[in-house]
């Protein structure tokens, strides 16, 4: 009696049997997996250092902003960054008198040079804030009370550019715009993207910055609770003067957009990280190319006793998807490894976690990508190489 | 019961002046639980044959039946999964896969046909393998690898085992061996099994003898 044809496997369980097939034949050559991770490593490492570095560039540019504890912003209409241009002092007082309103604060930014005892001068970011110093800083005050700042020409720097300064400590003197200025204090970790911050009263930052006294530079505004944002900077935008009202978290976007679309900053760390991802397009490419290339009879043999086009795409992408898991691994490890190492206040390094997850998601898709060029070689392979 | 059965098989290659006959209206048939071999001079259009049979080829003009089901006529993708229900394989070359041992070369068959892979050191004993079943298929002998060939392609037990020159590269003693297990698969177990061959220390073992020249079956010895 002859024996019947045989069952065949079919669906998941054939997938999965294709995938073990693949992941054993991928561990087989040792020096070709050694060479396509580093090919998958190389973009991960180097598209997360540029995102964590332009992603660190954004939160710096944007520290005051997160950090001053107000809800709403009234900021001059014209102007696109912080400390460009005044708005009346009106609108101090129209936000005052606002319903939902519950403490508006003048506030001034704007630069300023410290003159060393070298004669060299450096600049610093000037924060002009009014008492009781709870709208727009000082924060993270470290050494110093906030209330120094009542003392005419007394400032707090930042301890970051303490250095910078020429050796500061609490009761140094330095001329500040060329005004004999003394150190009430530091703060820590504010550094800005671009000079470091150093806090002052409000008139005295307005003195400094020759602002006079019916303008201010922008109103920090804070809402009673329960008061929606939205609705009470609609209320402000109706009633103020050649002034442009933000929400907090509009504000926050808006300084992200403006880096990104009015600056270099955002095209070149995207190039840098485009970059990266078709150096691993191309060395997974070809490794994986190679890979069906070196084994065209295992291929054909595979073909042969039965395969079908699906199973043998199957192998291939299961290779893919490992090269892209262990590559994504081994490169967030590393790149996390040497943020650790390098990360300070003025060096910005930040990643979300959801952009590390996308990375790793889009060298999934690169990793499949590659594997295309492999897979229309498999297609080209006869069946009868086996019989040669 | 015929398991092959090929009536009128012609295969042309290329077309015009430039067009090569390897076969030329053959007819063949291989019954259950009966061994034969298909010999003939190189070139001579057996390798052509037993890949029609293994419906790795499509004969030009002529049937091509396997049990019951005319293979000639279907659609190149259908060929696939007839492949690998009806017919068991053993290559001149093995062709392993080099990164699985003997037996995991063995229950990779098994899987595809939907069957445990524990069954590869069965049937590695049956081959006379089982010692060797977790050896790397690189350090087998060349006797060894014929002998695990014939366990992956008896895996899942197919009806038809074709079997390419699996004595080429061995010395006497192993392709003897080799074509006794064969030989034992076919009246045991019941399999159709066809070999091509131009060993002549072996043609002995055959039910039936098929000798082919230039694309025609011109001898068959009983």
């Amino acid at each position: 009696m002859i024996p019947k044809p045989t069952r065949r496997a079919g669906g998941l369980k054939r997938l999965l049997t294709m995938a073990r097939l693949g992941v054993a034949m991928l561990f087989h050559s040792k020096l070709r997996l050694a060479g396509t991770l580093l090919g998958v490593v190389f973009p991960v490492v180097l598209a997360n250092f540029a995102l964590e570095t332009m992603f660190g560039l954004l939160q710096k540019s944007t520290l005051l902003q997160r950090n001053a504890g107000a809800d709403i912003w009234i900021v001059p209409s014209s102007a696109e960054i912080l400390g460009q241009g005044t708005v009346d002092y009106q609108n101090l007082l129209i936000a005052r008198t606002t319903p939902g309103v519950a403490q508006a604060q003048p506030a001034l930014f704007g630069p300023a040079a410290v003159t060393l005892p070298n004669g060299r001068r450096e600049g610093v970011t000037l924060l002009g804030v009014a008492e009781p110093y709870d709208l727009g800083g000082p924060w993270n005050l470290v050494a110093g009370d906030v209330r120094v700042l009542r003392h005419p020409d007394t400032l707090l720097f930042d301890s970051s550019a303490r250095e910078t300064f020429g050796g500061l400590n609490v009761g140094s003197v330095r001329e500040v715009n060329d005004r004999r200025t003394s150190v009430g204090g530091f703060t820590w970790g504010l550094a800005p993207f671009g000079a470091s911050f150093a806090f002052a009263d409000y008139e005295t930052a307005r003195e400094y910055l020759h602002v006079p006294r019916d303008r201010v530079g922008f109103v920090l505004v804070r809402l009673e609770p329960g008061a929606d944002p939205q609705e009470v900077a609609a209320a402000l935008r109706g009633r103020v003067d050649d002034a442009a009202v933000h929400p907090t978290a509009d504000f926050v976007q808006l300084g992200y957009r403006q880096i990104l679309t009015k600056t270099p900053i955002g095209v070149t760390f995207v190039t840098i990280s485009a970059f990266g991802l078709i150096v691993g397009l191309v060395i997974v490419g070809l490794a994986m190319f190679s890979s069906v290339v070196d084994n065209l009879k295992e291929f054909g043999t595979l073909k042969a006793v039965g395969l079908g086009m699906v199973d043998l795409s199957a192998i291939l992408l299961s290779q893919a998807a490992l090269y892209a898991a262990m590559g994504s691994a081994l490169g967030l490890l590393l790149v996390n490894g040497l943020a650790r190492l390098m990360r300070s206040p003025n060096v910005g390094l930040e990643l979300p976690p959801a952009l590390a997850l996308g990375t790793a998601v889009t060298m999934g898709l690169v990793c499949a990508v590659s594997s295309l060029l492999a897979i229309q070689r498999l297609r080209t392979i006869e069946a009868g190489i086996v019989f040669r | 019961m015929r398991a092959v059965n090929v009536a009128g098989a012609w295969k042309t290659f290329g077309s015009g002046p430039e067009a090569v006959h390897a076969l030329r209206g053959v007819d063949f048939h291989a019954e259950a639980g009966e061994m034969v071999m298909i010999s003939g001079p190189s070139g001579s259009g057996k390798t052509t044959l037993l890949s029609l049979i293994g419906c790795i080829l499509r004969p030009s003009r002529g049937e091509v039946r396997l049990l019951d089901t005319v293979v000639s006529e279907l659609p190149e993708s259908a060929l696939a999964p007839i492949r690998l229900s009806h017919v068991g394989f053993v290559f001149h070359s093995p062709n392993f896969i080099a990164s699985l041992a003997a037996a995991e070369n063995v229950a990779l068959m098994l899987q595809l046909r939907d069957l445990p892979e524990r069954g590869a050191r069965e049937l590695l004993e049956l081959v006379g393998m089982s010692h060797r079943a977790d050896a790397e298929v690189s350090g087998l002998s060349g006797g060894e690898r014929q002998r695990v060939a014939i366990a992956r392609a008896v895996a899942g037990s197919p009806p038809i085992i074709l079997a390419d020159e699996p004595t080429a590269s061995l010395d006497a003693k192993n392709g003897t061996l080799v074509c006794e297990i064969l030989r034992r698969l076919a009246k045991e177990l019941g399999h159709a099994v066809v070999v091509v061959t131009h060993d002549p220390r072996v043609l002995h073992l055959a039910d039936r003898r098929v000798n082919i020249e230039d694309g025609s079956v011109t001898e068959v010895i009983q």
